[in-house]
């Protein structure tokens, strides 16, 4: 297609779409054509006369066609010009950025490495590409992967960087090259940008100083067959004992329909392994991984799918996730407004774990609280907490049946906030004074809950009642609070469906917008007629409702065996769920919990009061310990920009865990401390999404001005940087009189005309 | 006279008790038992010292006197809902009271499990209603047996007269796994050696590995609810109202034991050489003293806290 063009026209397209088109005629256009009509009006006279054996209709084809002739000659006489600007050769530099990471070792079908394209096209001064260049411009080489810096010798490029930031390159090599005249900026990589930077930052300044960047696309766009482990998302932060389920995405080519098996490691040790069957090509697959947390510490876990025969590349089969198993005692307050059998068998259920503190406070009768499991005579003596800091000091709060008139207004406004502000946990439980029947609706609470109220039921003096059997929804088959730690999703349903009814005196069909429902109950053939349990996020907390008013029967039933754990399990785990990610007064972590030896290490630190209101003014400071297991003092200051955030980094030297603790004080007061942990070890970042980048390369070009290249299209690069590069230019105007289409066109229609004049027999 | 006498003193007696015990009444009525159906007793299926078998026979004469709890009807939508009638939605409490296999016959009806009944159980459930004001308690008399799968639902059982317990295999097996699951049992009113001694034998029975230990005052059974500071020997009500010895047989100290689980938590509570029963059923009673049914509602509510809670 070009090269037709360029027979045609003379000039590739490319000139046409940079240049003017312009008639240069040395001539006046009024003289000209006055000429013109001079020539032609007595041709055309002669014409009418001479009018031979011809019909009108051939007259006027003969005369369009003569005309057409005539019109291509005045044409050529006006002298059409393409003006071109193009950069002055020599007076220019153009800077060539080379990518020095691990990706560009990644070779394609026939093992050619992508750096090989480097290495030959620009390896030797006596190489094509890189001599056309260098006639035109000045050269200047950088190479970058997670830094750039300049290139003073081929042999020094190592392609070992481990990230690839290529806003950052273009951006450095610009101002590096700033005192000169720029004609653009060559930019030789895969595009494979993970240093997640917005790419269209970096670019403004390139945009404003005009400088066109041209990208050339090492490597295949598709990299077929492979199999990656794309992402592993897991809390960083988890409690002894519990359960985790980790979704992994996996991604894959070319392996449609293959079961590989998913293995999770801890320094060695197996711990968990999950079949996951490949769909389509290059459709993602979530394996779902349920991970006992058994030891408490920094646990380092490696998510392995194993190589498969001819894999292109094998280093992103595996990554690495680091969770920090603690061992705390999760404080709850249950508060219950009657004696009911639920506070037993619930304080049965987790007596066992040692990491939840359950504190109950019954109200037995008017003014009559019995409180137990508490820390000391003090805790709850007045009932319920009537301050902020003292509900402030629970990690959850459960509410069994109270009527909402027993609280206060601002009790009422504590108990959200408790929720919203200081990220609570809270679980409201059915019986004859909750939710509507307790007076509920029109409350604050009732605003904060996931589910609406109906009207409490005022006719006839009944009480709604119900009997209810179980089962989970889509979301309950996963859910660390309903898996009931059964295996498959088939053996969840199972269980809860094998269990004895429960009743429920609340009737509650109908959730908000953004709830999840994770059980619902309803007769023995359509068990979806109520919610049984659901919950959503409120700021930065969340909201359950488990209306029912006798889980109990779960231990008690006949039906269940003495040993049988259903019980225990399903509350612990709502419980422990519960506390999931409520934070302390003074939070901290790594910005990434996976650094490389030798970057630093950018704490985020958040510290509010034990009202949970942020702090701006505490004195934070953070003891970092290395592998070897000599310690460092960091201070961290305020951000400035966001409340009760403060950061502060600190670099890091060999590879192994870093253990941060952090104390936070204000005075003489202390606030809280917080440990955070951090891995340091060499990253394979560059192997995973390791394929060529075509539309981030294009669009760098195209918003720069610049032009997108593949090594098999890279031969009119230097052209094409001369004609819409940046830099001194030069005009110059190019002759398009020649055309060759001008030629064939005046052939075409001469022997036209003289062919319909033979057919026509006027000859 | 007397007859006016002895309704003042009944009220001034019921109000003493409650002003007392700290809970004013949450409502003016229900001082009387209800008197709804007319209670037969069931006739006596045995003759004395034959042994009486828990049977079907005792479920259908106990059948006019279960309350429908297993026809807790279906709502179709909240407004069929509305017309349920209260007494057809089940109730968190029930003073399950456990008819026992055993030798009949001390005062000629059929079965030792029946002393006081229905009459104590009525009465204190209505004080019940007005010290624990929260409690959703059934109001009337209710019978359950052990070998019974119903029996579950039911976690606070009451048993007296123990002395002439004597269970059969399926009722050991059925309170064994019941108190092994969380169930609560209250023994009561049970005097002397001889009477202790078939009670040993039977709770032996069911909780072989587990040991029967004097409670300490200090005991969260004791705190739940009252802060009970002494173990009185309450008398039954012809030894109270007459002012005689407040022991029968040779039980002459009163006694609290109980068995605990593993984990320390209270299974079964026994009130040896001591009548609380009585003492509940005649609070209402001018010459029944006035302290013991202080005393036995103290720990009967005490009972009923803890057994909800621990």
């Amino acid at each position: 297609m070009d090269t037709i063009f360029e027979f045609l026209f003379k000039y590739r397209l490319l000139l046409f779409q940079e240049g003017e088109f312009t008639f240069a005629s040395p001539w006046p256009v009024l003289i000209v054509l006055g000429g013109v009509a001079v020539v032609t009006m007595p041709a055309l006279l002669t014409y009418r006369a001479a009018r031979g054996a011809s019909s009108r209709w051939d007259r006027g084809v003969m005369a369009a066609l003569r005309l057409g002739l005539v019109a291509i000659l005045v044409f050529i006489l006006f002298r059409p010009t393409l003006i071109l600007t193009s950069v002055v050769a020599q007076r220019n530099f153009v800077g060539v950025l080379i990518d020095d990471s691990q990706s560009m070792g990644i070779t394609n079908q026939d093992g050619v490495a992508r750096s090989d394209f480097v290495q030959s096209n620009f390896g030797s001064e006596d190489s094509e590409l890189r001599s056309a260049l260098s006639e035109r411009f000045e050269l200047r080489f950088f190479r970058f992967s997670r830094d750039a810096s300049r290139l003073n010798d081929m042999a020094d490029l190592s392609y070992s960087g481990t990230a690839t930031n290529l806003g950052n390159a273009m951006v450095r090599a610009q101002e590096e090259l700033a005192g000169v005249p720029i004609a653009g900026l060559v930019v030789l990589s895969d595009g494979a940008d993970n240093s997640g930077e917005a790419l269209a930052e970096s670019l403004l300044p390139l945009q404003a100083a005009g400088v066109p960047v041209y990208t050339v696309g090492l490597g295949e766009e598709e990299l077929s067959p492979d199999v990656q482990v794309s992402r592993v998302e897991m809390p960083r932060t988890v409690l002894v004992g519990t359960s985790l389920v980790v979704d992994v995405i996996v991604s894959h080519r070319g392996y449609s329909g293959r079961t590989v098996q998913l293995t999770v490691e801890d320094t060695g040790l197996l711990l968990a392994s999950e079949d996951v069957t490949f769909g389509r090509d290059g459709e993602p697959v979530v394996a779902r991984v349920r991970i006992d947390a058994q030891d408490a510490g920094p646990r380092l876990l490696r998510f392995q799918v194993s190589v498969q025969e001819g894999e292109r590349v094998t280093e992103n089969n595996a990554r690495n996730a680091l969770v920090n198993v603690v061992n705390d005692s999760e404080k709850i307050l249950y508060f219950e407004g009657e004696p009911r059998w639920e506070v037993k068998f619930l304080r049965r259920a987790v007596s066992e774990d040692d990491n939840l503190q359950v504190v109950v406070l019954q109200r037995t009768a008017e003014g009559k609280f019995l409180r137990l499991d508490v820390d000391g005579p003090e805790e709850l003596e007045a009932g319920f907490p009537k301050t902020r800091e003292e509900l402030f000091r629970y990690r959850a709060l459960v509410l069994g049946s109270v009527e909402a008139s027993f609280f206060t207004h601002d009790q009422l406004d504590m108990i959200a906030d408790f929720v919203s502000r200081r990220g609570g946990g809270l679980l409201f439980l059915g019986g004859r004074n909750a939710f509507a029947e307790g007076g509920y609706q029109g409350t604050r609470l009732a605003e904060i809950l996931p589910v609406f109220l109906d009207d409490e039921l005022s006719s006839g003096g009944g009480r709604y009642f119900d009997e209810l059997f179980i089962t989970p929804t889509r979301d309950g088959l996963t859910h660390p609070a309903t898996q009931l730690g059964a295996g498959d999703s088939d053996a969840v349903v199972e269980r809860w469906e094998a269990l004895p009814s429960v009743t429920t005196l609340n009737p509650i069909t109908r959730l908000k917008p953004g709830a999840t429902p994770l059980l619902t109950g309803g007769t023995e053939g359509d068990r979806e007629r109520q919610v049984v349990l659901a919950f959503h996020r409120y700021g930065r907390g969340k909201v359950v409702v488990l209306p029912i008013q006798d889980s109990w029967i779960w231990q008690m039933h006949a039906d269940i065996p003495l040993e049988d754990q259903t019980h225990e399990t399903f509350w612990r785990q709502l419980l422990r769920w519960l506390t999931d990610g409520v934070p302390q007064q003074v939070e901290a972590q790594g910005e990434r919990e996976l650094v490389e030896p030798g970057q630093p290490v950018n704490l985020l630190v958040e510290v509010g009061d034990s009202a949970y209101a942020e702090v701006n003014n505490a004195n934070v400071v953070a003891v970092v310990r290395d592998p070897s297991g000599d310690s460092t003092t960091v201070t961290l200051d305020w951000d400035v920009e966001q409340d009760g955030q403060y950061d502060g980094g600190f670099p890091t030297t060999g590879p192994g865990l870093y253990e941060v603790s952090v104390r936070a004080s204000r005075g003489a007061d202390d606030i809280g401390t917080a440990f955070t942990y951090v891995e340091v070890a060499p990253s394979a970042d560059e192997y995973f999404d390791a394929s060529m980048r075509g539309t981030t390369l294009r669009r760098v070009a195209d918003q720069t001005g610049g032009l997108f290249y593949t090594p098999e299209s890279v031969a009119t690069l230097p052209e094409d940087i001369s004609l819409t590069g940046a830099g001194i230019r030069l005009t110059e105007e190019r002759d398009l009189w020649d055309m060759p289409i001008l030629l064939i066109l005046v052939l075409c229609l001469m022997a036209g005309e003289w062919g319909y004049r033979r057919k026509r027999g006027l000859i | 006279m007397r007859a006016l006498s002895s309704s003042v003193g009944a009220v001034v007696g019921a109000v003493a008790l409650i002003v007392l015990l700290g809970s004013p009444p949450a409502t003016t009525n229900a001082t009387a038992p209800s008197e709804a159906t007319n209670i037969k007793s069931p006739a006596p299926l045995a003759k004395p010292q034959t042994r009486f078998l828990s049977s079907t026979g005792v479920s259908r004469a106990l059948g006019d006197l279960r309350a429908p709890l297993e026809t807790g009807v279906l709502a179709e939508s909240p407004a069929d809902a509305a017309q349920i009638p209260v007494y057809g939605v089940p109730h968190e409490f029930y003073f399950s009271r456990v008819a026992y296999s055993g030798y009949g016959g001390f005062y000629g009806r059929g079965g030792s499990w029946q002393t006081d009944f229905p009459k104590a159980d009525r009465i204190f459930l209505s004080f019940i209603d007005r010290l624990l004001p929260n409690l959703d308690a059934y109001l009337s008399e209710f019978v359950v047996l052990l070998d019974e799968p119903d029996l579950r639902r039911f976690p606070f059982l009451y048993a007296l007269e123990v002395g002439s317990m004597s269970l059969s295999p399926p009722e050991i097996e059925g309170l064994r796994s019941y108190l092994l699951q969380g169930g609560f049992l209250v023994i009561d009113d049970f005097w002397g050696t001889q009477q202790w001694a078939q009670f040993e034998y039977e709770i032996r029975q069911v909780l072989p590995e587990y040991e029967i230990v004097d409670l300490p005052l200090d005991h969260n059974v004791f705190t739940t609810f009252y802060e009970i500071d002494e173990v009185i020997q309450v008398p039954n009500v012809g030894n109270g109202t007459r002012g005689g010895p407040t022991w029968e047989r040779d039980g002459f100290i009163p006694m609290v034991r109980g068995i605990h689980d593993e984990k320390g938590r209270l299974m079964v509570i026994i009130n040896w050489n001591t009548d609380l029963g009585d003492a509940w059923e005649w609070a209402d009673d001018p010459y029944y003293p006035f302290e013991y049914s202080k005393y036995a509602y103290e720990m009967g509510v005490n009972f009923i806290v803890y057994a909800m809670s621990h």
